[in-house]
């Protein structure tokens, strides 16, 4: 039987209406734009016919919207083995050597079989990996502390760092013996991960028990949380950031010797409010989840975004009370870039 | 020779292999999903071993996705794998083969 890879190009509306059917009929509900304006690529196996067959989708380093039809097939699993060895061959193409996916749980065995392994589950769906370096990677890369301290965790995207994180982290500092902060890695925020680390380590540099590391894929990322980044539904949302405290239920906790983790009162972002919940409901019964009302300076609450918008319109010098010196030096001495910076992120 | 960059060669199919060759620290570490595991996993690991040492390198992380591939084809595949972490698909070393 002849069938063939062919590449499937989402922007022809014909095969953007197969591929979709395809995947329907197999189950897979969730075509929100956002969602779809992700993939980078999507494969098909078409038969004799010119019938699609099988598919799969790469967004970055996640694989998706993988479905096969395994009628008229030679042998069980074929075409999946098939669809996956030529996802991780373009993986491979771009040098990404460490990938996920997001799959429905009764899909876990046949990843499994081609060398994922589970991270995190849920009864809606669940992520596995694959490759190097993977989540023990990760953890081997962070120091540890002595176990059967006080350790302290911290989630930030710090997008810049203000007075509001530095009091949180002082908080954590005061009441444990050390503290991690873990940083956003996803590259999608007015500053960058490198500039949202360093203003982050120098605004703490004074507090001897805070270590700052990257987050990297598994705290609050597009592989993790993507709805942190793009808008969605609140049922995508839950169960992202349901996904999202599993991720660090499972794998973070334990090998770090972590007991507590803190994180800010949030009175204005609806997804971030959600994550909130999220983590207490899963985190609850491991680890002590402890919520801080939002710091205000003047009666008025500390927010990152209040700082950015300070900063696009030119009015900084009324908001360099909300942030540490540290950071206020440095908006100060890249005050054009950051603005040219939000010039052209408002016109994409 | 040290692994400079990860790679990876084979497929997931039937009777080939997948594998995943990168840095290392401790010798040749593995980890091997097959079928025939039981009956054929040591030898899975010493062709590629085998092979890795013929290209002088001593430090490995090896993943390996088996799916029933013959001993030429494992070779075949641990082959290209080196060629490609060791950066040196344009300059084959003939006299490994």
């Amino acid at each position: 039987m002849d069938e063939k890879i062919q590449d499937i190009y989402l922007t022809n509306k014909k095969m953007r209406k197969k591929w979709q059917a395809f995947l329907e009929e197999r189950g897979i509900k969730n075509f929100a734009e956002n969602e779809v304006n992700l993939i980078q690529q999507t494969i098909g196996i078409f038969n004799e016919q010119d019938e699609l067959i099988a598919t799969g989708s790469l967004a970055g380093n996640v694989i998706k919207y993988v479905a096969v039809c395994d009628v008229i097939s030679e042998t069980k699993g074929a075409r999946f083995n098939k669809i996956i060895s030529e996802l991780e061959n373009r993986l491979s193409q771009v040098e990404c050597f460490h990938y996920f996916v997001y799959t429905k749980p009764m899909y876990q065995k046949s990843f499994e079989h081609v060398g994922f392994k589970l991270l995190a589950a849920t009864s809606l769906g669940i992520l596995m990996e694959k490759g190097t370096p993977n989540i023990t990677d990760y953890i081997a890369s962070i120091p540890h502390f002595p176990i059967k301290k006080r350790i302290a965790s911290i989630v930030m995207n710090a997008n810049p760092f203000t007075k509001g994180h530095r009091f949180l982290v002082e908080k954590a500092a005061s009441e444990n013996d050390y503290v991690y902060v873990f940083v956003v890695n996803q590259d999608a925020s007015l500053f960058k991960t490198n500039e949202r680390i360093e203003l982050i380590k120098r605004g703490t540099a004074d507090l001897k028990n805070v270590v700052v590391v990257n987050g990297g894929d598994y705290m609050v990322s597009y592989v993790s949380f993507a709805s942190y980044f793009i808008k969605n539904t609140d049922q995508i949302i839950k169960y992202q950031t349901m996904l999202d405290a599993k991720i660090f239920k499972n794998n973070i906790i334990k090998p770090l010797g972590i007991t507590s983790r803190y994180l800010g009162s949030e009175p204005f972002s609806h997804t971030t409010s959600l994550y909130n919940d999220a983590l207490k409901k899963e985190l609850g019964n491991d680890i002590q989840v402890i919520i801080v009302p939002r710091k205000k300076i003047s009666g008025v609450t500390v927010s990152a975004t209040k700082v950015r918008e300070a900063i696009a319109t030119g009015n900084f010098g009324e908001f360099t009370d909300y942030v540490p010196k540290t950071t206020a030096d440095y908006i100060i001495q890249n005050m054009e870039n950051i603005q040219l910076r939000i010039r052209e992120r408002a016109e994409n | 020779m040290e692994i400079k960059k990860s790679a990876i060669a084979g497929t997931l199919e039937s009777s080939d292999v997948q594998i995943m060759l990168s840095t290392g620290k401790n010798g040749f570490e593995f980890e091997l999903e097959s079928d025939v595991a039981k009956q054929f996993g040591d030898q899975i690991k010493e062709t590629i071993v085998n092979v890795l040492k013929k290209y002088k390198i001593e430090n490995a992380e090896i993943r390996v996705i088996d799916k029933g591939a013959l001993d030429m084809v494992i070779k075949a595949r641990a082959i290209t794998a080196a060629q490609r972490a060791l950066d040196i698909v344009d300059t084959p070393q003939w006299e490994v083969l």
